[in-house]
């Protein structure tokens, strides 16, 4: 009898094991296959450009890029019809930007404003992840710019150095949805010479730019920087600089229009020299084109 | 003996069971091709699953959309972004049943998969036709079919029409083993 109960349990457990596996489930476990828990994902594209407006957003030339960008700066809007309203009066910027890893940049660039030349680099050491990773990514950039004028002949002994300055800053941004990013930049301005005995050699912002996503190629954008307390009582010329503009992407552009009351598109300039004030008309509309190259292979 | 003959029996029922009927990868392969006269756009990912049931003919597979790569870094942003959504859509999958095959045949079959191409938030029915061999220890699959991009919502600008094909060549190949 005993031979017997365990026969009949062994076939039972035979066919259960046939049943475990028959085809009634199997569907179901092709989907769980899929289900199972991938890794944290990196978050991409916060912002469509290099910049914000002026400021730097956290995106980078990915490896192999060469990023063009030619930036225009026109004369002031208040300047009225006599001078187009400023158009008849351009800055502009030519800049280049490599990238040396999809997260490491380095660019030159050369403005008219200032005959100002500048070397700079620019490393996403943190990226945004999705799933468990970081909630924002981190960028440090670090840009020297050298001003090109030349020095008046007032019988001060200026040197070289006195011609260059630095801006350090970390770009913090977080892209909340497709649509929506904000990026918080507290920046370190140090000018080796100021022109006045009423500025400071070292000058704090800390700014604030989002993007908003219309649509697939289109995006506003906005940007604020706010100037730290100083040591030395504050200039009354300077102004906080407040930009507003549009991105539009069309394929291999990116095309930036911007109004703003900073004249200067490099850091130096619209961080701590910004002297237009919005509320009296001191603004110029500008713009960025940004195009691609890719030169240099991605792996 | 009797109880060593049934305790024999048992395992290799489970071993049958459990261990031969479902064959699967999360290495699959699929590249696909936009071809125009202004230039060819070619996009690969290795990170494909594919799972096959042999007792049913089920067979589905799923990609992420992120995990494309291109030549250039534009490229991949433009797609995550501009059309294929990947944020809203991060996946693509293809869920059906192979038709008229031999489970057990050795040769290199072809077959037809009858089922739903789910992208970009648009599922539609599709057959596709494909290859599939026996391997020592599971199957080969492989596929070239085409992806109509209206079929799925996808959306190319006039400015971009010359630059990239309405309709993209995806292939395919995955090797599935024991899952």
């Amino acid at each position: 009898m005993k031979h017997v109960s365990f026969l009949r349990a062994s076939v039972a457990l035979v066919f259960a094991g046939f049943a475990l596996a028959s085809p009634l489930s199997a569907q179901d476990d092709l989907m769980d296959f899929f289900d199972e828990p991938t890794g944290p994902q990196v978050v991409t594209s916060a912002f469509k450009a290099g910049r914000i407006i002026n400021v730097q957003s956290p995106e980078t030339s990915g490896k192999g890029e060469m990023n063009f960008i030619i930036a225009h700066r026109f004369g002031r809007i208040s300047d009225g019809a006599y001078a187009l309203w400023g158009l008849d009066n351009a800055q502009m910027r030519m800049g280049l930007d490599y990238g040396l890893t999809d997260r490491l940049q380095v660019g030159v660039a050369r403005s008219s404003f200032g005959k100002t030349l500048e070397v700079n680099a620019k490393w996403r050491f943190l990226e945004q992840k999705s799933g468990g990773g970081s909630p924002v990514s981190l960028t440090g950039y670090s840009v020297l710019m050298r001003d090109g004028m030349r020095f008046p002949e007032d019988g001060i002994g200026r040197l070289g150095i006195h011609r260059i300055s630095y801006v350090h800053q970390v770009v913090v941004a977080r892209k909340f949805s497709p649509e929506f990013s904000l990026a918080l930049i507290p920046s370190l301005v140090h000018r080796n010479l100021v022109d006045q005995p009423a500025r400071a050699n070292d000058v704090g912002t800390l700014g604030a730019g989002f993007r908003y996503k219309l649509n697939n190629r289109l995006s506003v954008n906005g940007e604020y920087h706010y100037l730290l307390p100083r040591p030395i009582p504050d200039d009354p010329e300077l102004r906080n600089s407040l930009s507003l503009g549009l991105d539009i992407e069309t394929g291999g552009h990116v095309f930036q229009l911007h109004i703003t009351n900073s004249r200067g598109m490099f850091e130096r300039s619209f961080l701590s020299e910004t002297a237009g004030r919005w509320q009296d008309g001191d603004l110029y509309f500008g713009f960025n084109i940004n195009r691609v190259f890719q030169v240099g292979s991605r792996r | 003996m009797r109880h060593l003959f049934f305790l024999a029996l048992l395992v290799a029922g489970f071993d049958l069971t459990g261990g031969a009927q479902q064959f699967a990868t999360r290495e699959a392969h699929i590249s696909f091709l936009s071809e125009t006269p202004v230039e060819d756009i070619k996009a690969e990912s290795q990170e494909a699953s594919a799972i096959l049931d042999v007792a049913t003919g089920g067979l589905a597979f799923q990609v992420p959309i992120l995990s494309f790569h291109f030549p250039k870094a534009l490229m991949e942003e433009h797609f995550n972004e501009n059309y294929m959504e990947s944020a809203k859509f991060p996946k693509a999958s293809f869920r059906g049943t192979v038709m008229g095959w031999d489970p057990d045949g050795d040769a290199q079959q072809e077959v037809v998969a009858k089922g739903k191409l789910d992208m970009h938030g648009v599922s539609v029915a599709r057959e596709v036709t494909g290859t599939m061999t026996r391997t020592t220890s599971g199957w080969m699959i492989g596929a070239t079919f085409s992806v109509p991009c209206t079929d799925h919502d996808i959306d190319i600008p006039k400015v971009v029409s010359e630059n990239i094909a309405e309709v993209i060549d995806v292939t395919l190949t995955a090797t599935l083993l024991p899952r």
